[in-house]
């Protein structure tokens, strides 16, 4: 990242803290009412027993041993995990190729468009239009085609155990392509064209030009879209929620599920923030090590 | 640029000012009292409480009723925990029966005895069947009255049956007193021999407890959780667990979405389907000339003698921290009045909790047998105050049960689990 | 053959690479455009021909009163004016207080600069679902609950858009502001002349993205709301899902499509700015 001259006048040092506060103010007393209050909130009751109802008493460490004991707490990783290892790599990488793809033909607006449309759409109907499709017997238009056509019959997408994560991260990446490729498209049209040319009167292969030129040149965007996604993925709760049955799925069990449900279902505060101080902790970890791989990875212009 | 953003500003502010509206206890300067109540429910259901509450407004003209809705079931009682704990809960709510049990033993409930004992109350404590009452009910206190009910009966399609050789009619065996557990397995396998699904069920207390009280046994026994060493109850159990697996019976749960146990029971592709009332809703959407085609009839017992099903229920409680108790049960008790339950059940969906409104049901006509919801609420229980006490025990229990039914586990040591579950949470 | 070959005109053939790059793309945009073509035939479908099987693609009879019953089963203009305005607010105030941070990060040196935008930033990692009890607390406190400021002004905390308009703040090239600076200017007319215009893709790609996360909302709202004319769009939908196991599809579609449409028309009209705007943010560390 950048770094900016700094040549100012010394009067204005001894004003800018008051300058500082001021243009801080407004999201930083926002984010120690709304986040950081809340998080200390939720610290304390990961060593208390609660109900939300009557009077909360204190367990130490109980609820983190519990929450490591608990099996659905290992589902709920394990699902997690599968959910990021695949929308992020299929999702980045599909969204990466069609930006190349569209980078070099015609007609790019009305792909764009196209490929946009489920960005805007709301995730409440995202889930009410795939269910449609993902529906398995009479109703779902894909397993009931591939029934009557072909004669096969496919698997329960959104009730089995074993492909409901894959269903999620199918529309998942299904309605956040259109983002992806917009983003990779603008980080492409950055490259200079004189760099491509070069490349291309020195021989190199298509695979070649993408593999030494394309991939560094835009990786920083890449970097960014990465880290994003991966925070998404491991917060995953509301695609979860509105398209499979997690309550009853132990398949789709996510951890930000498995926080809501032991706080809201079954009143237990304690083991809920638990679970959520670990998935933090995960959060902050996944990420520092992507901070720490990117210095390997991320190509910078200076 | 800064005037735009001037304008823009000022109609934040407007806007947030219109968006604030004045807060209080419910009460407005012009002497009239604001009652908050909650339930969860589609558009259609949520219409006809509109149609009780202009009717109880205009008898009522010093109170004004406000609902506040929740999409659905799922979602309703997280949102009314919240609300519980941070003391913003409505002055009058439903609470489900799998969730009763808890806010009971939490406090946060008023006790409505001495209320419905009141001259003034519409509804007497005793005017409400007693087996409904289920964890609403605690050391003789009420916490909680059934608002309506939906009996746990076995809906059966004559053309399936007769399709699968099945000449004899089930309601007309219950009126002859031999609806025995025999004859209902032996239909079963009759309909599985014609390639068809015996029965269908929902995954619920409703169905597995019904089939125990069917064998003759017991669930729970002065407090202690019996099903699995009760040898009728475990038998039962089994019974369930190898029709499960041998797809005599089918479970709605497990039901692809689309191909679900309506569906299937629409297309003849199943002899039984376990439900309540709102069975009716579903089969209307399979067309009018196929309605001709279903009854109900109760579950069946050992000697062919009636004897108690579950009903599922859901109760209206008093917050215990309302500030207008007078005018809040004033709605309560209205609203489950037969009057109240005419309104709202007109539709049909559910059976009245409350005795004298059974003309609702046998008016319809349909069900050929539709007294039967009436015969199986008369008797019937509610989920049982030990289970409904713990949160989520219920579906905890339904979880492993699950897990049986699919042979996941074994059926010895699902057992085992089942009882070292149920004996870990229940007192 | 190879005669032919010679004598045809040296004029640009269509590279074969070209044909399987449109298919391709061709076949990933009807991918796409799919579940919206389904939703759209679904609604007009009744419930008995959704037991048919197999599944009949063309709706038989078309069943235009699945919309109007839609319509009139709950106020949808209502919600729709709703989420209109809880979305423009919380974008105007997350712009304008996120730009105002973000400029304090790139361009005022204080103490513990490092420090604090290191906590900005791993915030945004906290769960959402963790929040919810405290937060409702302290709405009910407010007298917020069941009013969309409690919708609006916690969305408006948003350390990510700080982030990412730190990184455009960084990229306006000092001198102008200490062109500015030499005329006298403090640092509030820097922000507001100088920089503020300099970042207008930053902020335009910003508004939308806010927009559109305030847009599909669901849990937020389903907690803080209770009346019904409060309700979002998203709330609308929950609602028409059936609480059996029988959903009537064509109504929840149609109710679906009333939703949806309005959005895909807004954008069409407004595309070419959305996606420039995105596009030209790059969002990327750069």
């Amino acid at each position: 990242m950048t770094t900016v001259p700094q040549q100012r006048p010394t009067g204005w040092r001894k004003r800018d803290k008051w300058w500082a506060a001021a243009f801080l103010g407004p999201q930083v007393g926002g984010l120690l009412v709304f986040l950081v209050f809340p998080l200390g909130f939720a610290v304390v009751l990961s060593f208390m027993q609660w109900d939300g109802l009557t009077e909360a008493s204190w367990v130490g460490f109980d609820n983190f041993r519990a929450q490591f004991a608990d099996p659905e707490f290992g589902h709920a990783i394990w699902n997690t995990a599968k959910l990021g290892l695949i929308t992020v790599p299929v999702g980045l990488g599909l969204a990466l190729l069609i930006a190349v793809a569209l980078n070099s033909v015609r007609g790019k607006t009305i792909y764009r468009v196209v490929y946009f449309l489920p960005v805007v759409t709301s995730s409440v109907a995202v889930a009410v239009m795939w269910k449609s499709i993902l529906a398995s017997g009479d109703y779902g238009i894909l397993n009931n085609t591939a029934h009557d056509l072909f004669g096969v019959t496919l698997p329960d997408w959104l009730n089995s155990e074993q492909w409901v994560m894959v269903s999620v991260a199918v529309v998942t990446i299904w309605s956040s392509l259109g983002l992806n490729v917009v983003i990779f498209l603008a980080g492409l049209q950055t490259i200079p064209p004189q760099l491509m040319e070069a490349g291309r009167i020195d021989g190199a292969s298509p695979a070649r030009l993408f593999r030494s030129i394309t991939l560094p040149m835009i990786s920083p965007t890449l970097f960014f879209t990465m880290v994003v996604s991966v925070i998404s993925s491991l917060q995953a709760f509301e695609s979860v929620y509105i398209l499979a049955n997690p309550a009853h799925n132990d398949g789709a069990r996510t951890i930000v599920y498995q926080v809501y449900d032991l706080g809201f279902k079954q009143f237990r505060f304690g083991l809920s923030s638990a679970a959520a101080l670990i998935l933090l902790v995960l959060t902050v970890a996944v990420t520092l090590i992507q901070f720490g791989a990117q210095k390997r990875f991320v190509h910078y212009e200076e | 640029m800064r005037k735009k953003v001037i304008a823009v500003l000022a109609l934040v502010l407007a806007a947030t000012a219109a968006c604030t509206g004045s807060k209080g206890d419910g009460t407005s300067a012009d002497g009239k009292v604001t009652i908050r109540w909650a339930t969860w429910g589609t558009p259609e259901d949520l219409a006809l409480m509109d149609e009780f509450s202009k009717d109880f407004m205009k008898r009522h003209p010093n109170i004004v009723l406000k609902l506040e809705s929740v999409p659905d079931y799922e979602n309703y009682h997280p949102k009314l925990l919240t609300q519980l704990t941070s003391k913003t809960a409505p002055d009058v709510f439903y609470v489900g029966d799998d969730n009763v049990g808890k806010f009971v033993a939490a406090g946060v409930l008023a006790p409505l005895n001495d209320k419905l004992a009141s001259a003034d109350s519409q509804s007497k404590p005793e005017d409400f069947f007693e087996g409904l009452y289920g964890g609403a009910k605690k050391d003789g206190k009420i916490y909680g009255v059934p608002n309506d009910c939906n009996p746990e009966v076995l809906w059966f399609d004559k053309k399936a049956l007769a399709e699968a050789g099945i000449t004899e009619d089930p309601a007309k065996l219950h009126e002859s007193g031999q609806w025995t557990m025999a004859k209902y397995l032996e239909m079963n396998a009759k309909l599985k021999a014609a390639g068809k699904a015996g029965s269908i069920f929902w995954n619920w207390y409703g169905s597995t407890y019904s089939m125990i009280s069917g064998f003759g046994g017991k669930v729970y026994d002065g407090g202690k959780f019996v099903a699995t060493t009760d040898p009728k109850s475990r038998a039962a159990l089994q019974t369930l667990a190898k029709g499960y697996q041998d797809k005599t019976f089918l479970s709605a749960d497990n039901l692809p979405e689309g191909q679900g146990a309506s569906t299937q029971f629409i297309k003849h592709q199943a002899g039984f389907y376990a439900g309540g009332r709102w069975v009716v809703d579903s089969l209307q959407k399979g067309g009018k000339e196929n309605l001709a085609n279903y009854d109900i009839v109760p579950f069946p017992s050992q000697t062919g003698s009636p004897m108690a099903g579950a009903v599922a229920a859901s109760y209206l409680s008093l917050n215990k921290d309302t500030a207008h108790p007078k005018e809040a049960f004033i709605f309560l008790s209205e609203f489950v009045s037969a009057q109240g339950q005419a309104i709202r059940l007109k539709s049909g969906g559910a059976v009245p909790s409350i005795k004298g409104a059974e003309n609702l049901v046998t008016s319809a006509g349909y069900p050929a047998h539709a007294k039967t919801f009436l015969d199986v609420r008369d008797t019937g229980f509610a989920n049982y105050p030990e289970e409904v006490a713990v949160p989520k025990l219920t579906a905890e229990i339904n979880d492993l049960l699950m897990k049986v039914w699919t042979g996941k586990v074994g059926f010895d040591e699902g057992m085992t689990q089942l009882q070292t579950l149920v004996s870990g949470k229940v007192g | 053959m190879t005669a032919v070959a010679i004598q045809r005109p040296p004029r640009r053939r269509v590279p074969a690479g070209r044909i399987v790059l449109h298919t391709v793309l061709i076949l990933g945009g009807l991918t796409m455009l799919f579940p919206f073509v389904w939703m759209v035939l679904t609604s007009f479908k009744s419930d008995q021909q959704m037991l048919l099987n197999p599944q009949e693609v063309l709706p038989e009879p078309w069943r235009a009163e699945n919309y109007s019953d839609a319509l009139t089963a709950a106020p949808f203009a209502r919600a729709f004016w709703n989420s209109f305005y809880i979305a423009a607010i919380t974008v105007t105030g997350t712009l304008i207080t996120s730009a105002m941070a973000a400029y304090a990060f790139a361009r005022i040196r204080f103490r513990g600069r490092g420090l604090l935008f290191g906590v900005f930033l791993a915030t945004q990692m906290v769960p959402a679902q963790v929040t919810i009890v405290p937060l409702y607390l302290m709405m009910s406190k407010l007298g917020w609950v069941d009013t969309h400021l409690a919708l609006i002004i916690p969305a408006m905390v948003n350390p990510f858009a700080v982030f990412l308009l730190r990184q455009f703040i960084l990229a306006v090239p000092a001198e102008l502001e200490d062109a500015g600076r030499i005329d006298g200017a403090g640092h509030w007319t820097i922000f507001w002349r100088i920089v503020l215009p300099n970042i207008r893709p930053g902020l335009g790609a910003l508004g939308i993205i806010v927009f559109l996360g305030s847009w599909n909302s669901f849990f937020f709202p389903l907690i803080f709301l209770n009346t019904t004319e409060l309700f979002t769009v998203p709330m609308l939908i929950a609602q028409f899902v059936g609480q059996h196991d029988l959903t009537s599809y064509g109504l929840v579609m149609a109710a679906n499509v009333v939703t949806v449409v309005p959005m895909l028309i807004a954008f069409l009209i407004g595309q070419r700015r959305i996606i420039n705007s995105l596009a030209s943010s790059g969002l990327g560390g750069r």
